[in-house]
C-alpha cells in the first residue's frame, strides 16, 4: 500500500486533426512534482485525453484538481471537478458533482481522495456542466491494477484483475471520444451551442484521429497517446478500452479475436468463480462503459484496428481518418 | 389485480425549460389525466389479468404487453390488424377511434419488469407517449416477509428493500406538434429534444409523486435507501433509443434482463456493471447497494476540507450538498445558496452517460437525470411500487 501524490491542473488548449484543422479545447494537464513557481506557465496546455491515473489496489490517491483558468477565454470563470466515474461506495465530497457538493473554482485547489479496491479499468472527467467539458475534453483514463501482482509467487508478472487467467505482456489504452469541430467553434467564439445539433465528424482514438494514431513522434505535444499497438508473436496483449463519447461505438482488429474479461472494472467471474470470460470479433459499447480484452499476438504483420461503424473512420467525410489504428506484430 | 381499465386520451406533457407538450397518453380513469409512463400496472405471475382499453382519440389504439404470451383481445386471440389494401395497422385487435373499446387478458407466466404500449402505428404513437411499464410480483410475493419480499421468488437471491422504477423515453417537439396539428411528420426524421424518466425531465424528476403542476407526469424519479439497503432497480427502455443509464455512488448488479432471472440452472449468470445500455423494448432488474467508506466525525475523512468560501457551492443558487462530508450531518452553505438537502444525506446523480441526453433542449441540468439519495434514517413506506 502505497500513497500516491498527484497534481492535475484543469485549463485550456488547442488539439490538432490531420486534415490541417486545430480544435480549442478544455482539458487537464499534469502538474504532479511541478514547482509552484511554474505552474502558472501549464495554463493553456491542457493535453487530450488527460494524463493516465493509475494505482494498485489498496493505494492511498490524494489527487489534488488546480483550476488554472483558461487564457484562451478569460472571460470564462467556470469551475470543474474531476468525477472517478465508477468509484464504488463513494461518498459526494470526491465524486465531483457539482450539484451534490462542491466544485474547483479558479485559481484554487481541492484534494480528492480515494482507495480503490476493485481493479480494473475506469475513466475520470469533469463533472460540472458535463455536456460541454467532456465533450470539450476533460476526460482522462483511470487503471487500477490488482493484489495479485505484489504476491511473491507472481512477482514480475502483470495481471488485469485478481485472476492468474488476466495475465498480460503488454497493454494499450483504446480510450474513444468523438469531436465536433461546430461545437468547439462556439465555445472558443464565445457564442451558444444547442448540444440537441451534437453532430461529430471527427472520432478520435487516445485524442487522435488517423493517420495521427499511428504516429509514435513527439510531434503531437497535447495529443501524446499514440494508437499502435506493438506486440511480439505470442505475447499477450491487453486492451483497456474506454468510451467516454456521446456515441455508441463498435471496435474490432481485422484477423484478431478478443477475450473480454472485464467490462466496467469488473472481472467476468461469476459469484461462485465461474469463468464467463467471452471471444468477440466486434466490440460495441456505449459511452460511460469500459472493457478490458485480452489477445495474443499473431504472426508478425500489421493488423488494421478501426471502428465498424465505417462512417466514423472519416476526417470530416474523409477516408480513412477517425478511430483506425494498427495492431503492428513484429 | 385482475382487471384494470385505461383510456387513451390527449393531453399536455410540462418541461423545466416552460414548454408544454401535446401529448397522447393512458390514463387510470374516464375523468384523470393521461399520464407519461401510463398507469403501472401490478400483476402477480400466475394469475388472470385483463386490461380494458377505452380509447378516446381519433385514431385506432391497441395494446401490446412485451414478454407475454398467448394475449387473448376481445374473447379471441389477439391478432394483427390489416387494412382494406392488407398493409399492417396494428399488431393486436384496436379499440375503434373516438370511445371505441377492446378488452386484453393474458397470464404472466413469469415474474419480472416488462412494458406495455400501443401496438397501432406504433413509430407515432409510442412516442406520442402510449406507453407504460408492467411489474409482474413472483407467485410466492409477501412484502412482510423479506426472504418473500423479492423481484424473482424465494431463493433467487434476488430480495429487496426498496424498489423503484425508472422508464425511459425521447421527445421530439416536432412530432407532438405536428400530431396536433394533423399536419405531416416525417418519422425517419425522428430527432428528440428531450429525454424522460418516467414521463419527466430534470429537474422535475426529482420532485415527489404527484405534484399538483405536473398532473400528467404524476411518477417522480427520485431513489431513496439506506446504507447497505437492497435497492431493486428496474428501468424499461420505453422509447425507441439506447441510453447509457450511470448510477454515480456503486455497481448495480443485474440480475433480471427483460423480466427473466439470469440464471440457468444453478448457474449465477448475473453481473455488475456501473452502466447498463437501455435499449428500445428492453428491461433490467438490478439490485444497488451503496454501503459507503465508513468515515464518520469519529472516523474522519483523511483530508482537510477547504474553506467553503475557496470552493464553489451551488453556484446555480441551489444546491442538493449537507455541506458536511458526512452523512446524517449538516455543514456551512454560502449563504444565497438554496439548499435541498434535507437531513444530511447524501446525493448521488444517475444519469445517462449520452451527455447530450441530460440536457432540455440543449441546456444542462435536464433531461435523463435524477439523484440517489442515501439518508441515515428514511420511513419504510419510501421505494413501494403502486
Ligand atoms: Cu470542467
Ligand atoms: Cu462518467
Amino acid at each position: 500500500m502505497a500513497i500516491v501524490a498527484r497534481r492535475f491542473g484543469a485549463t485550456d488548449g488547442r488539439v490538432r486533426t490531420p486534415d490541417g484543422g486545430e480544435h480549442y479545447i478544455f482539458g487537464f494537464v499534469d502538474l504532479t512534482g511541478v514547482p509552484e513557481e511554474e505552474i502558472f506557465a501549464r495554463r493553456g496546455r491542457a493535453q487530450l485525453p488527460g494524463p493516465l491515473l493509475e494505482a494498485d489496489e489498496g493505494d492511498e490517491v490524494f489527487l489534488t484538481l488546480t483550476n488554472l483558468g483558461m487564457p484562451t477565454r478569460p472571460d470564462l470563470d467556470d469551475s470543474h471537478t474531476i468525477h472517478w466515474h465508477g468509484f464504488p461506495n463513494q461518498i459526494p465530497l470526491w465524486d465531483g458533482v457539482p450539484e451534490a457538493s462542491l466544485s474547483v473554482p479558479v485559481g484554487r485547489d481541492f484534494v480528492y481522495y480515494y482507495r480503490p479496491r476493485d481493479p480494473g479499468t475506469y475513466m475520470y472527467h469533469c463533472h460540472f456542466e458535463p455536456v460541454e467539458h467532456i465533450q470539450m475534453g476533460m476526460v482522462g483514463p483511470l487503471i487500477v491494477r490488482p493484489a495479485l501482482e505484489k504476491r511473491p509467487e507472481f512477482a514480475g508478472r502483470r495481471f488485469a484483475y485478481n485472476d492468474p487467467t488476466t495475465e498480460y505482456d503488454r497493454e494499450y489504452l483504446v480510450f474513444v471520444t468523438e469531436l465536433d469541430a461546430d461545437a468547439h467553434a462556439a465555445v472558443a467564439g464565445v457564442q451558444g451551442f444547442d448540444w440537441t445539433e451534437y453532430r461529430p465528424e471527427y472520432w478520435l482514438l487516445n485524442g487522435r484521429s488517423y493517420p495521427d494514431t499511428v504516429r509514435s513522434g513527439p510531434e503531437l505535444p497535447r495529443q501524446p497517446y499514440s494508437g499502435l499497438i506493438f506486440a511480439s508473436p505470442g505475447e499477450k496483449v491487453l486492451l483497456r478500452c474506454v468510451n467516454l463519447g456521446y456515441q455508441q461505438h463498435s471496435l474490432t482488429i481485422l484477423g484478431i479475436t478478443l477475450r473480454v474479461v472485464g467490462v466496467d472494472a469488473q472481472p467476468l467471474r461469476g459469484k461462485n468463480g465461474e469463468d464467463l470470460s467471452y471471444y468477440k470479433n466486434t466490440l460495441y459499447f456505449a459511452g460511460g462503459q469500459t472493457m478490458d480484452v485480452i489477445f495474443t499476438a499473431p504472426e508478425p504483420g500489421v493488423y488494421p484496428l478501426f471502428n465498424r461503424n465505417y462512417h466514423k473512420n472519416t476526417n470530416a467525410g474523409r477516408t480513412f481518418g477517425g478511430m483506425v489504428s494498427e495492431v503492428r506484430v513484429e | 389485480m385482475a382487471t384494470v381499465d385505461l383510456w387513451a386520451k390527449e393531453g399536455y406533457l410540462s418541461t423545466p425549460d416552460g414548454n408544454s407538450i401535446y401529448f397522447w397518453g393512458f390514463a387510470a380513469a374516464a375523468d384523470a389525466p393521461a399520464q407519461l409512463p401510463g398507469p403501472l400496472l401490478l400483476a402477480r405471475a400466475g394469475e388472470r389479468v385483463t386490461v380494458n382499453l377505452t380509447n378516446l382519440l381519433a385514431v385506432p389504439v391497441s395494446l401490446v404487453f412485451s414478454g407475454q404470451g398467448r394475449i387473448e383481445a376481445g374473447g379471441g386471440p389477439a391478432r394483427p390488424q390489416y387494412d382494406p389494401d392488407g398493409r399492417l395497422f396494428s399488431f393486436t385487435d384496436v379499440a375503434a377511434p373516438d370511445g371505441g373499446t377492446m378488452s386484453y387478458s393474458f397470464t404472466p407466466a413469469f415474474p419480472g419488469t416488462f412494458l406495455y404500449h400501443s401496438g397501432a402505428n406504433p413509430p407515432v404513437q409510442v412516442p406520442m407517449g402510449l406507453y407504460g411499464a408492467l411489474v409482474v410480483r413472483p407467485a410466492d410475493y409477501d412484502p412482510a416477509l423479506p426472504a418473500y419480499k423479492t423481484a424473482y421468488g424465494f431463493g433467487t437471491g434476488t430480495e429487496f428493500d426498496r424498489e423503484y422504477l425508472l422508464v425511459t423515453g425521447e421527445i421530439d417537439p416536432e412530432l407532438h406538434r405536428a400530431t396536433a396539428a394533423g399536419t405531416p411528420y416525417p418519422i425517419h426524421r425522428f430527432k428528440p429534444r428531450y429525454w424522460t424518466l418516467n414521463g419527466r425531465c430534470a429537474p422535475d424528476t426529482m420532485l415527489p409523486d404527484g405534484v399538483a403542476h405536473l398532473p400528467h407526469q404524476p411518477r417522480g424519479a427520485m431513489i431513496m435507501a439506506q446504507p447497505g439497503e437492497r435497492v431493486l432497480l428496474r428501468y424499461a427502455g420505453a422509447g425507441v433509443d439506447s441510453h447509457p443509464l450511470h448510477p454515480h455512488g456503486n455497481h448495480t448488479r443485474i440480475v433480471g434482463l427483460d423480466g427473466r432471472l439470469l440464471q440457468n440452472g444453478t448457474a449465477d449468470l448475473s453481473y455488475k456493471r456501473f452502466t447498463v445500455l437501455v435499449n428500445p423494448g428492453q428491461t433490467y432488474d438490478q439490485i444497488f447497494q451503496w454501503s459507503g467508506l465508513g468515515f464518520t466525525p469519529e472516523n474522519p475523512i483523511p483530508t482537510v476540507l477547504p474553506n467553503i468560501r475557496n470552493l464553489a457551492v451551488g453556484e446555480a443558487g441551489w444546491t442538493m450538498w449537507s455541506g458536511s462530508p458526512y452523512l446524517g450531518r449538516k455543514g456551512d452553505i454560502p449563504v444565497g445558496v438554496v439548499s435541498y438537502n434535507e437531513a444530511g444525506e447524501y446525493h448521488f446523480m444517475l444519469h445517462s452517460h449520452e451527455e447530450v441526453k441530460i440536457t432540455n433542449w440543449g441546456e444542462f441540468p435536464g433531461g435523463m437525470m435524477t439523484m440517489i439519495a442515501i439518508f441515515s434514517s428514511l420511513d419504510p413506506g419510501v421505494g413501494v411500487l403502486t
